[in-house]
């Protein structure tokens, strides 16, 4: 600290030194150029400009340090050099360094701006004056000198006699006052080393900034301050120059001079050997001299752009205490805007040179150029990038979690700013952005964020306090601003009392005024939270009316990534709600591919047969979401399987006879799997768990079914978890009994309710409808026995030659049905003459319609009824409609005729397998049309 | 039993003249305390010229009270009301006066801008005055004179240029008609007014949709009076747009079309598609009639059926709309005679679907009649040959007839109709061909 402390004291000495010269010439110098400049100044000038040269030419690594320090070293070094050749009495050697000596005090004397001859000149020359008597004095020593030494002394003799006459008086003084002389080469020395060591520090920041920002937190903290004030310490030496005109008297500072330093640091962006981190110093450094708030608020957008810019690659992201000081600037910005509600900030206005000398006084509007979004845009994706990069398992990424509140406050404040200028496209913007902080997180989660945002500002985070605090010290030790802003705009973010009041709030300004992108994305967000908040109806109707599947293949790819994130979410919230086909009809699409990591942008999945390239890989990464936001996974593959297996087990034993289509291909596929396996050993994965309860639910075994189903860990991750497991074992339940009854009954005459009761723990009035509900979808071929309470099983198999038979009648109806169609596509008329087929004759006749025609209906459809030509004719009613819609695959579309019971009576999630989204980078899952019936 | 009244639900969308049937309904029922009722009657006619009708209401209200005398301010509001009143009777404007003599009337033509022209060169009668008629007849009907508001808006429609204000005219001339229970006119208002809401492409969505919400509430009145009213109410609340709009912000009309779709035996093949919406929509809107049709349909839970049958009557018997008597007779309430018969049938012909044999007594617990006299319905029913079985009177057991198609039959009845429709294709295709051929022939 000592040494720091002089550092400061030594600039200011010598700024005093200075202040007269500048003083001449500032007034005359600084619009007037080069050539009207008095002679001193104009020598500033010149170095200045030496400077800027110097800098560009050396690459490697920039020690930074001021032009004078860097001759007074090399003087130094060559008065070491005379000293030694004293030693060994080396003249030769000596009045080569003796000439090069002289030729550098020209140098030093130029650089350190005073006629005054440097001290440690004035002592070398003492010194050697001295050992030249000596060497006369000692005439032997001179004889066996070698010819070449002495004719050096003698040269020495003459040159030293002469040179020295200049310097007489001081040499006079060094004489008597030796001690004055000495103290300053070892002080000189001493701020040298500091000098090092710092610029060795700000080396490593710019070289390595993730590895600070991933070093503990309180070491960082530390060290950041100490850096900064190095630097502080190091641009007060080296800018000085610069500084020097802003440093001297506040009221000498004119606007011109302000406005024309930041015009020369914006220019310098991106010029080899300008660091980016210096910009930002001095840039910061100049919002405290800025003379009217315009020009403020004009810097500090610099300043902020700046701080932007520091981290340049697309992959890391800014260095954390640089985002927080942004944040600040951005919190100073909105301070200034809200004081002078005259300042109106807009990037389309052309604002002339002039603009921000308009003092606070000034009346009209102030136009300054910037862009409030885009910073808050840009301020919240390195955010996100910082999460995206940090380790998840470590503190720090606690730590950076908890720094979300901190944007939540700027984004707030800018809110409401453009709110209450107007400008209600860009409040919905950053309302936007606000909801997808926000959106992802349930009651309880949305509760901690309230309670850490409302915790007092020291508990809250030292790190921003600390931060304060240090803009506390720098503005005290520099001259204090010119232009003082009041803190205004509120530090600290207000949450309602629920996620849901804030996203209702934020989602009607977006509604209002947002364009279609951002409409669409918070949409998808709102749905996202009804979903989690156990709001499936919402949710859906949400989705349905938005038409937002519609879209989604045209909207870009991280909001796909957020639809798919969303359908799963709606996928959880039906299984949680016991709507087994709803969730079956969510998740279904997105495991049907097996790149679910992808398509919820959670992890990388290596594609065998696929390589990606680096390119595609980096875009992905990029595109990954933070591990806090992340569903999880197995959770999911857990309620996808299982609403599967729920569909699809009494789905296979309905249709043992004919291939009735699968409801789910994916879970079919893992079942064969399965299947082929010689051994089976106890499950370990979710995969397996599921397989071994469709095995169990096979045979009816739904006891078994649900323990192992039971047995799964991810059910603690549910909040109403023993509501939902009992939910469960009802459905399996349920299932087992279905599953039963299809698979057995043909081997019985009759069946009593009472043992379907005690076989499946249902009660005796649930079995019974479900029952019922089969027999009157034709599942079942059986009518109740109402006085002895049994099933009495019709027997209408069929043989197998009349199997066929109706196979084949579908075959050729599908071949009709594809001559007229082609017929009809090619003359564009339809066919006159034809027996009714499709339009308003599946009017007429339901499964509820006039009983007695649905006697006959029904028979035509036993087997499973999926004869498509039949039924649709007989008993299909109101299909008509969804036949035509969906031509182009009526022919693979078996289950639709009978199995109205997977419909669910809502026409969901039916329409047949989607086309995939282009070419296989597309990130999507088209998940089925859902229409609104 | 208050907890299934629709009324709060309803005045929301309708007209402040509208409401008042509903209130004098419900006064009627004595659902709630008569002074809730007369309040809410007064607080109603506050916005209306009515004063002399809110007066006697308030009389009524505060009768034997302290302050029955009428308060300043209505009668002072009274005066008023008269005043522009006489105003309007005595000094008539000219083109009042025109419309008055019928020779002159003759001059007008179907073409809206030779009237207004015509008018303003012939009689100096403009627009200003047009627009005065509107506000006239306003006047009129906020005073209850429904016969001359309608007079006036037809004639305001007739001559007006003003395209918003003829759409609000006709909503007054809809208005005007139920009032003066003069239903055929009043749906043909309806689909006028109908026509001008679904051809609006101008207008927002929103405003469709609030527009929709509302013809459907009035058009409660004409459905429920109208003889056609009955396939009307169908036609109309199934028409996607309307269904939408249902579902969307008027979830409690499915009240009112579920008991029109089973009261209706004719539109019985809607059945499916409205337990569709009601299953869709049974997180936001249940009332006893609704979860009847979910229990029979979709849960097959016969027992629950017939307990939800039973609140039913209440329900319906406390709805405005439903619970209507018939003129001369109050005991008989059409539509809930109505409903439970066919909601029997229901209940019956789903039975008889899922059962081979039933115990007749079981049979007429669930169809909430006694055993006789279910026994007397179900020969009716089998006599009328609606019901293939028999009942076997010793054990007390209907027993159901199960008959097979045979296979054979099955497979012939699908391949026959494939050799016509294959015929057919052939044909056409051939025909244009040999024309063709002939044609080239010929040259």
């Amino acid at each position: 600290m000592a040494s720091r402390f002089w550092g400061q004291g030594d600039s200011e000495s010598e700024e005093e030194e200075e202040e007269v010269e500048s003083e001449q010439g500032s007034d005359s110098d600084d619009d007037g150029g080069r050539g009207g400049a008095g002679h001193s100044s104009g020598g500033n000038r010149y170095l200045k400009n030496q400077e800027d040269d110097s800098d560009e030419s050396d690459t490697g690594h920039r020690v930074i340090r001021s032009l004078r320090d860097k001759r007074n070293e090399e003087m130094r070094s060559i008065v070491d050099q005379m000293r030694n050749a004293m030693k060994i009495n080396d003249w030769v050697s000596l009045q080569e360094s003796f000439e090069k000596l002289n030729k550098h005090l020209e140098k030093v004397v130029r650089v350190n701006e005073s006629t005054e001859v440097p001290k440690m000149y004035i002592k070398a020359l003492v010194l050697l004056e001295d050992f030249l008597a000596e060497a006369l004095a000692n005439k032997e020593a001179k004889k066996k000198m070698s010819s070449s030494n002495a004719k050096a002394l003698n040269a020495m003799k003459q040159k030293l006699k002469k040179n020295n006459k200049q310097y007489e008086e001081q040499i006079q003084k060094c004489r008597e006052h030796p001690e004055s002389f000495e103290d300053e080469a070892a002080d000189d020395k001493d701020m040298d080393d500091d000098d090092d060591d710092d610029a060795d520090e700000s080396d490593a920041e710019i070289e390595d900034p993730d590895k600070i920002a991933l070093s503990e937190s309180e070491e960082e903290r530390d060290e950041d301050d100490d850096d900064k004030e190095g630097w502080e310490q190091k641009r007060s030496k080296k800018d000085k120059l610069m500084d020097k005109q802003f440093l001297k008297d506040p009221s000498e500072i004119t606007w011109d001079i302000v406005d024309k330093k930041l015009k020369e640091i914006v220019a310098s962006r991106g010029k080899k050997g300008t660091g980016r981190i210096e910009r930002v110093e001095q840039l910061t450094f100049l919002t405290r001299v800025a003379k009217t708030p315009a020009q403020k608020l004009e810097i500090l957008f610099h300043v902020i752009s700046a701080q932007f810019d520091v981290n340049p690659s697309l992959l890391g992201h800014m260095p954390v205490n640089v985002w927080k000081k942004c944040v600040n600037n951005m919190l100073l910005v909105l301070d200034i805007l809200q004081q002078y509600p005259n300042i109106v900030v807009d990037t389309s206005f052309e604002p002339d040179e002039k603009e921000t000398q308009k003092g606070a006084d000034y009346n009209g509007t102030i136009h300054v150029v910037g862009d409030l979004v885009a910073f808050l845009e840009r301020l919240d994706s390195e955010f996100l990038k910082t999460l995206q990069c940090t380790d998840p398992y470590t503190k720090d990424y606690v730590q950076r979690l908890r720094e979300e509140p901190l944007f939540l406050v700027v984004a707030q404040n800018v809110q409401d700013y453009l709110e209450r200028v107007g400008n209600l496209k860009a409040a919905a913007k950053v309302a936007l952005r606000r909801v997808e902080l926000v959106y992802y997180k349930p009651q309880e989660v949305y509760d901690a964020m309230r309670k850490l945002a409302e915790q007092p500002e020291d508990t809250l985070d030292d790190d921003a306090e600390a931060g304060d605090e240090h803009q506390a010290i720098d503005d005290n030790r520099g001259p204090s601003p010119f232009v003082v802003i009041p803190e205004v705009v509120p530090r600290k973010p207000t949450f309602p009392e629920s996620g849901r009041t804030l996203m209702d709030g934020l989602m009607s300004l977006i509604y209002k005024y947002g364009d279609e992108r951002t409409k669409a994305r918070a949409m998808l967000c709102d749905i996202y939270h009804h979903a989690i908040s156990d709001e499936f109806s919402v949710a859906r109707d949400l989705l349905l009316m938005s038409h937002l599947q519609d879209g989604v293949q045209l909207m870009d790819i991280s909001s796909q990534i957020l639809f798919n994130r969303v359908m799963a979410q709606l996928g959880l919230c039906a299984f949680r709600a016991g709507l087994i086909n709803e969730a079956h009809g969510c998740l279904t699409e997105l495991y049907s591919t097996g790149r679910v990591k992808e398509l919820l942008a959670q992890g990388v999945q290596q594609s065998r047969y696929h390589e990606k390239t680096p390119e595609q890989e980096r875009l992905e990464r990029r595109r990954q979401m933070p591990y806090h936001m992340h569903i999880n996974l197995e959770l999911l593959e857990a309620t996808h399987l299982i609403c599967a297996m729920l569909i699809e087990v009494p789905n296979m034993a309905a249709s043992t006879y004919d291939k009735r289509r699968p409801m789910s291909k994916t879970f079919r596929r893992l079942l064969e799997v399965s299947e082929r396996q010689t051994f089976v050993g106890p499950p370990e994965n979710v995969r397996d768990h599921v397989m071994a309860a469709t095995r169990a639910l096979n045979k009816g075994d739904h006891q078994k079914a649900f323990s192992v189903i039971n047995s799964l860990e991810i059910w603690k991750l549910l909040r109403n978890r023993d509501h939902v497991l009992e939910m469960l074992k009802l459905k399996i339940k349920e299932e087992a009994l279905r599953t039963y009854l299809f698979s057995y009954s043909s081997c019985y005459e009759s069946l009593s309710l009472n043992q379907l009761t005690t076989m499946f723990d249902l009660s005796e009035q649930h079995a019974h409808s479900i029952v019922s509900k089969m027999m009157m979808h034709e599942e079942l071929h059986a009518s109740w026995d109402q006085p002895t309470k049994c099933i009495v099983f019709h027997s209408v198999d069929q043989t197998r030659l009349q199997g066929l038979l109706f196979q084949m009648a579908d075959k050729l109806s599908v071949l009709v049905e594809g001559n007229e169609r082609a017929y009809e596509a090619r003359t564009g008329g339809t066919l006159e003459g034809v027996p009714p087929r499709r339009r308003g004759e599946g009017q007429d006749s339901s499964n509820m319609g006039k009983w007695q025609e649905n006697f006959v209906s029904s028979q035509g459809r036993q087997g499973g009824g999926n004869r498509f030509g039949y039924s649709g004719r007989g008993g299909g009613s109101g299909q008509s409609g969804g036949h035509q819609r969906d031509r182009g695959n009526q022919g693979s579309r078996g289950g639709y005729g009978g199995g109205s019971r997977f419909q669910d009576g809502r026409g969901r999630n039916q329409s047949g397998s989607s086309a995939r989204g282009g070419d296989g980078g597309a990130r999507m899952v088209n998940l089925n049309r859902v229409g609104r019936v | 039993m208050a907890e299934h009244d629709l009324t709060p639900r309803l005045a929301l969308h309708l007209d402040r003249h509208l409401v008042l049937p509903l209130l004098e309904f419900l006064q009627e029922r004595g659902l709630y305390p008569e002074e809730e009722v007369l309040a809410a009657k007064l607080r109603l006619l506050a916005g209306t010229n009515m004063v002399d009708y809110a007066m006697a209401i308030h009389k009524s209200l505060h009768h034997g009270t302290d302050d029955d005398e009428v308060p300043e301010d209505m009668v002072a509001r009274r005066a008023e009301v008269v005043a522009s009143y006489v105003a309007l009777q005595e000094a008539p404007s000219p083109l009042v006066a025109f419309l008055r003599d019928p020779q002159l009337v003759q001059l007008l033509r179907s073409d809206k801008q030779y009237n207004a022209r015509m008018l303003q060169e012939r009689f100096q009668i403009g627009s200003d005055q047009i627009e005065a008629l509107y506000d006239n007849a306003k006047f009129q009907f906020e005073c209850g004179f429904y016969s001359d508001a309608v007079a006036y808006l037809n004639q305001y429609r007739v001559l007006s240029t003003n395209g918003e204000r003829t759409a609000r005219a006709l909503w007054g001339m809809l208005a005007s008609e139920i009032l003066n229970r003069n239903w055929d006119a009043a749906l043909e208002e309806l689909n006028r007014l109908k026509e001008i809401i679904d051809s609006k492409n101008s207008s927002s969505p929103l405003n469709q949709l609030q527009d929709r919400i509302w013809l459907m509430h009035w058009s409660l009145f004409i459905f429920f009076h109208h003889e056609n009213g009955r396939n009307g109410i169908i036609d109309l609340f199934f028409q996607d747009r309307y269904l939408n709009a249902i579902q969307t912000n008027a979830h409690h009309l499915l009240r009112y079309l579920a008991i029109a779709v089973v009261v209706n035996k004719r539109r019985r093949n809607m059945l499916k598609e409205l337990i569709k919406v009601i299953q869709h929509e049974q997180y936001c809107y249940k009332d006893p009639i609704t979860e009847f049709l979910e229990c029979l349909y979709v849960k097959y839970d016969f027992d629950g059926a017939q307990q939800k049958l039973m609140v039913c009557e209440q329900v319906i018997l406390n709805d405005p709309f439903l619970g209507k008597c018939n003129e001369g007779n109050s005991i008989t309430v059409p539509f809930r005679d109505e409903f439970f018969e066919n909601a029997r049938l229901f209940i019956f012909e789903t039975y008889c679907h899922t059962h081979r044999c039933i115990d007749i007594s079981i049979l007429a617990e669930k169809l909430n009649m006694r055993c006789d006299e279910a026994e007397l319905w179900i020969m009716n029913k089998i006599k009328s040959s609606k019901l293939d079985a028999n009942i076997d009177s010793v054990s007390g057991t209907l027993n159901m007839t199960v008959n097979h198609v045979n296979v054979h039959d099955q497979i012939i009845e699908s391949l026959k109709n494939l050799n016509k429709r294959t015929y057919m294709l052939a044909q056409n295709i051939v025909e244009p061909a040999q024309a063709a051929l002939q044609a080239a022939q010929g040259d």
